[in-house]
């Protein structure tokens, strides 16, 4: 009996299936029919637009993005002007706008913080040239625990990008491997080791290699903060620990403000 | 005479936190002025807890004061600023045991999730496993759950997304008609609006 509900049931579905596939194959014929009928009446309008991005189309006949000079670059909050701005809406109730124009002040003082930090960081390293053009300061309007900085040095096949970050999460993930030595004796295959703790002027740091990543090397800063480089093609361990001596740490921990 | 009394200590409240915002302004100002960021950073930081506090006051100040029968314990009324991963928590519960209880917490982690759910009927209705559906509030979705608490009691909590902020409505003991007709009772859109 129960046999035959099922078999009902899975009979019942598969003519649904059909049903549906068939009405999707009448839709399918139906628009064939209409865009037909549309590209007849504006063939002539079609023929000249495609004439004129044939090197910008897709087989499917979609133009892609040629052109365009991006956004332009807009200057950081003006904290003055905002602070004002707060004081303004407070004073008439308005909190909600005062609320909006204290985070634009917070984003513009972070984005501050972080061109201070960028502008600190040496302008070559190891022989590796910061690549100006890359450097980045980010900044979201929740408050102080999403500042993001980032620098890229170069030299013919090597790169070392040197990312600050000040989130209460990263540094609670490198604690947690810090006081629990379960995963500092991580081996990959029981000879090498590709993790392992080691020190960056006096701060306890975790040094990774992988072959299509190279090197990476990550200090934590205070509470919430931290330095990750990443270095592609160094040859050694201790290329990567010299590298990652010539940064002025503790000036970067004062900017960040962490104790 | 006790709402003039709440009226009168919720200005009092709302007149200190004005003074420490206007404290802390002050030192943002003189510390962005002399280069210091981090200690205007700092002060910004504690001027937004105290709107964040200010406007969950206003909130409070909106929400009903009785719950069918149940009359607010606005003694246990609560707000809380918390700047970084979450904003806000602002919390009242209605009756004896906290019969009916709301909190509304600001840009809640749970605020995705919760869209997803409701704004895709197909893992809507995939994810619905008859104690939970979709509903309108005063016009603004939400997702209604039933739990049965294994004594014959059934509560009932209602999610609602207001921006960034979640209205989470808790009712013990009740039905799905009637939580709903309490929470018509909420003014969201006022609450929306200061909350955004």
């Amino acid at each position: 009996m129960c046999l035959l509900k099922k078999t009902t049931l899975l009979l019942f579905l598969c003519v649904m299936c059909f049903t549906l596939t068939s009405h999707a194959q009448l839709l399918k014929k139906l628009k064939d029919k209409v865009n037909n009928a549309v590209s007849g009446n504006s063939s002539t309008n079609q023929s000249q637009s495609t004439d004129a991005n044939t090197s910008s189309s897709t087989s499917s006949g979609s133009p892609t993005n040629t052109k365009g000079g991006g956004l332009t670059n807009t200057t950081p909050p003006d904290v003055n002007q905002q602070i004002a701005d707060a004081e303004k809406s407070q004073a008439a109730g308005d909190y909600s706008d005062a609320r909006y124009s204290i985070q634009q002040a917070l984003m513009g003082v972070e984005l501050q913080i972080g061109k201070q930090v960028l502008q600190s960081l040496p302008a070559t390293v190891s022989g590796l040239q910061k690549d100006t053009m890359q450097n980045k300061v980010m900044s979201t309007q929740w408050g102080w625990n999403n500042l993001t900085i980032q620098s890229v040095y170069k030299k013919a096949d090597q790169q070392l990008t040197v990312t600050i970050g000040n989130n209460t999460m990263y540094s609670g993930f490198i604690d947690l491997y810090f006081n629990n030595s379960m995963y500092t004796q991580t081996n990959s295959d029981g000879k090498n080791q590709n993790v392992k703790q080691t020190k960056v002027k006096s701060y306890k740091a975790v040094i990774t290699y992988d072959d299509s990543k190279g090197y990476t090397l990550l200090v934590p800063l205070g509470q919430s903060s931290l330095i990750v480089w990443e270095c592609l093609n160094f040859a050694t361990e201790q290329d990567v620990m010299n590298a990652a001596n010539s940064f002025d740490i503790d000036g970067i921990k004062k900017m960040l403000g962490e104790q | 005479m006790r709402y003039l009394i709440i009226l009168i200590s919720m200005f009092i409240t709302t007149a200190v936190f004005s003074q420490n915002f206007t404290t802390d302004i002050a030192t943002a100002k003189t510390s962005y002025s002399s280069g210091n960021l981090e200690d205007a950073h700092f002060a910004l930081q504690q001027a937004m807890q105290e709107i964040d506090i200010i406007i969950g006051k206003q909130v409070i100040s909106l929400l009903p004061a009785n719950m069918g029968n149940f009359v607010a314990n606005t003694k246990d009324d609560n707000v809380m600023s918390n700047v970084g991963f979450m904003g806000s928590t602002i919390h009242r519960t209605w009756g004896q045991n906290d019969s009916v209880d709301v909190s509304i917490i600001g840009n809640s982690p749970l605020i995705t999730t919760l869209n997803v759910f409701l704004n895709t009927p197909l893992l809507g209705g995939m994810m619905s496993n008859g104690n939970n559906k979709i509903i309108k509030i005063q016009g603004y979705k939400g997702q209604l759950t039933k739990s049965d608490e294994g004594n014959g009691q059934f509560n009932y909590t209602i999610q609602i997304p207001l921006a960034s902020s979640l209205v989470t409505f808790t009712a013990k003991n009740t039905t799905d008609t009637q939580i709903t007709t309490w929470a018509n009772t909420l003014p969201l859109q006022q609450i929306a609006k200061l909350l955004q």
